[in-house]
């Protein structure tokens, strides 16, 4: 008896301080996104990051080694918020395709337009093949994986409806690519708004979706 | 944003290519079919009916400046066959929309905020479409009630993709001078003045003031806070379609007094605003049982030097018949400054027995004009004919002829008796407007 209250006590202590653990890791992240958009980047000190969280620049070496390991929980975070937005809107469950993924890009990009300038140093840094950010890294691919199979999921309901025919894998890789390609023109879309970027977005999806329900690989 | 543009176009010019080529090859189908089995009417009529159908899906998915085509074509009462006017019809307010994600977003784009967060509710399904976007239903924070017409992401840059497009089409008619250029730029100008919200906004002001005297009249008022150029949102006016009007079946007197109304609201405007509500396709008025008018959508409106008071005057006393300066005269008012003689004069047959119809000379003569009168269509038909022949066409009186049109093809729908002589006096009678005037031309 005492030994098991001991054991739940103990995987409370444990909870609590994995709790705990993640509070310090979004609050950095945090005071590092208001940093990013302020300053940029490149400009952003891991001295002055620590001051805003509050914490010992020491500390926040136990959590981030890097200012890349940063950016890389702030991808997986966005791609956990973007999986629990789209599971609890009403509205994506009985959206058509076009609009659902139409949905997931503008969710994310409305997410990232406040920190526009480091998406983009992002990009640039992902290129070096050393870097952590690179597509071929561990942890990148990691996080691809799950997009690819959540994006997976919503082509798989839309193949059992009929809306499109069966992809297989293929289908999610080809929107993970086309996500790519839409973050980049959006990177440069200078018309007020972005809403080039919207028009793009809306026609492609609209039209990809159309071309395959009418003659699937055929055509 | 240049190589955007022309990637855009590229893809515009690959559909419209697809369009022609989708359009005759069923048209080859059909012949084909035709040969083998002999011709039936059924048939036929269904034929059209598809034909007509692709061509508005075609045109839906184009959007900008074709889907504006389109609309003008199913004004052209005559033109088309009926099945294919009855599809393209459907343009006018049905056309193909945004999604409810798409039209959030553009409205975030706009406003900086999601409209969730400026409205205390706003329907996410849209209850009107426009070539240029679409109006959805909202309740303000303060408990009003508004209409929100969004703009289609782009629509701009759209719209110069088709007129580029549009200006190699047309080059033929331009080279042999029966389509002046001034005439496509003027559409250009008018349809790019349509994409700015802000304008219009100016324009419901403007025309709210100035039109304030006809009281069954009703204009939307704008609500500049919830407005930007893409994004307008107006109070919410009663009243139904043109088409869902008509299966109500009104009585012949209320579409005559609204066939008056819509007459006196056309001089009005051009008599004593000097400015013309352009864009009448049916889905820019809204009809209520009382012969009550609201009137929307003010995109499109034209600054008219057109002096329809001179004009009614030659028309009324037949001036041109007195001698030939007041002849010459005449063609000037109404093809402009530059006008060729010899060739106004070819015109004249037609004209004099059009106003034989509309402005009869003798005043104990019945002046009611039947708009369902079918040698009214032959001589209007026989009119616009002989003005593209004699290659007349002014680019100023573009847009204005385009207004008339639409006019008198609401009109003609209707099934409206006017006394158009009748409605013109008194238009031109109405001293109490005088004061009106100069407050709306003050304020412009």
């Amino acid at each position: 008896m005492k030994r098991r209250t001991g054991g739940l006590r103990a995987v409370k202590g444990r909870g609590k301080r994995v709790e705990n653990k993640e509070k310090t890791k979004r609050a950095i992240l945090r005071a590092a996104l208001e940093l990013f958009a302020g300053k940029g980047f490149y400009r952003t000190t891991t001295k002055t990051i620590s001051r805003k969280a509050g914490i010992a620049e020491g500390t926040l070496f136990n959590y981030f080694e890097t200012k890349e390991d940063l950016a890389l929980y702030f991808f997986e975070e966005s791609l956990s918020e973007i999986i629990q937005w789209y599971e609890h809107d009403r509205r994506m469950k009985r959206a058509a395709l076009p609009e659902k993924l139409f949905g997931i890009i503008e969710h994310l990009l409305d997410s990232l337009a406040p920190y526009e300038e480091f998406i983009g140093a992002v990009y640039l840094r992902s290129l070096a093949p050393a870097s952590k950010l690179s597509p071929f890294s561990l942890q990148s691919q990691e996080r691809h994986l799950r997009y690819l199979r959540f994006i997976r999921d919503i082509l798989a309901e839309a193949e059992e409806e009929g809306e499109i025919p069966r992809l297989g894998d293929l289908g999610a890789h080809a929107f993970a690519a086309f996500q790519v390609g839409v973050i980049t023109y959006w990177l440069q879309d200078s018309s007020r708004g972005k809403e080039q970027t919207l028009a793009l977005l809306d026609r492609c999806l609209k039209l990809s979706t159309h071309f395959l329900k009418k003659g699937g690989w055929d055509w | 944003m240049n190589r955007n543009g022309k990637r855009g176009m590229l893809g515009r010019g690959f559909q419209l290519g697809k369009l022609g080529l989708s359009l005759v090859g069923s048209y080859l189908g059909y012949q084909a079919q035709n040969f083998l089995l002999g011709e039936g009417e059924q048939r036929k009529v269904r034929f059209h009916q598809q034909a007509s159908r692709r061509v508005r899906d075609e045109l839906g998915v184009l959007k900008g400046a074709v889907m504006k085509l389109g609309q003008l074509l199913s004004m052209q009462s005559k033109v088309l066959p009926e099945e294919a006017l009855r599809e393209l019809s459907d343009l006018q307010m049905r056309a193909p929309g945004m999604h409810a994600t798409l039209a959030r977003a553009q409205f975030k784009a706009a406003l900086g905020k999601y409209p969730e967060d400026v409205f205390r509710e706003f329907d996410s399904e849209p209850f009107a479409a426009a070539s240029l976007g679409q109006v959805h239903r909202a309740i303000t924070r303060s408990g009003e009630r508004v209409a929100v017409k969004i703009q289609y992401p782009a629509i701009r840059s759209a719209i110069e993709n088709d007129f580029t497009l549009l200006r190699s089409a047309t080059l033929p008619g331009r080279l042999s001078g029966h389509l002046p250029t001034g005439l496509v730029d003027e559409f250009q100008k008018g349809f790019l003045e349509e994409t700015d919200y802000v304008q219009e906004a100016d324009n419901l002001d403007f025309f709210r003031k100035g039109l304030s005297g006809l009281t069954y009249l009703t204009i939307p008022r704008v609500y500049r806070e919830f407005s930007t150029d893409r994004v307008l949102t107006m109070s919410h006016i009663e009243g139904e379609i043109l088409g869902d009007f008509l299966k109500r079946k009104p009585s012949a007197a209320v579409r005559d007094l609204i066939g008056t109304r819509l007459a006196e609201m056309f001089d009005t405007q051009l008599h004593w605003l000097k400015k013309v509500h352009a864009d009448h396709h049916p889905g820019n008025y809204l009809f209520r049982p009382d012969g009550r008018i609201g009137l929307v959508d003010f995109g499109c409106v034209k600054r008219s030097h057109f002096e329809i008071s001179a004009l009614m005057h030659c028309y009324l006393e037949r001036t041109w018949q007195k001698s030939e300066a007041a002849e010459r005269q005449f063609f000037r008012l109404i093809f402009g400054p530059k006008v060729p003689h010899k060739r106004a004069r070819k015109v004249l047959p037609v004209l004099e027995r059009l106003c034989d119809i509309v402005y009869p000379r003798d005043a104990s003569a019945n002046a009611v004009v039947d708009f369902r009168d079918p040698k009214l269509h032959e001589l209007g038909s026989q009119y616009s004919w002989h003005i593209l022949r004699e290659k007349l066409i002014p680019p100023e009186c573009g847009l204005i002829g385009r207004a008339q049109m639409g006019l008198h093809h609401i009109l003609y729908e209707l099934g409206a008796r006017v006394n158009a002589k009748e409605v013109w006096r008194q238009v031109f009678a109405a001293g109490g407007i005088e004061e009106r005037k100069s407050d709306a031309l003050k304020s412009s």
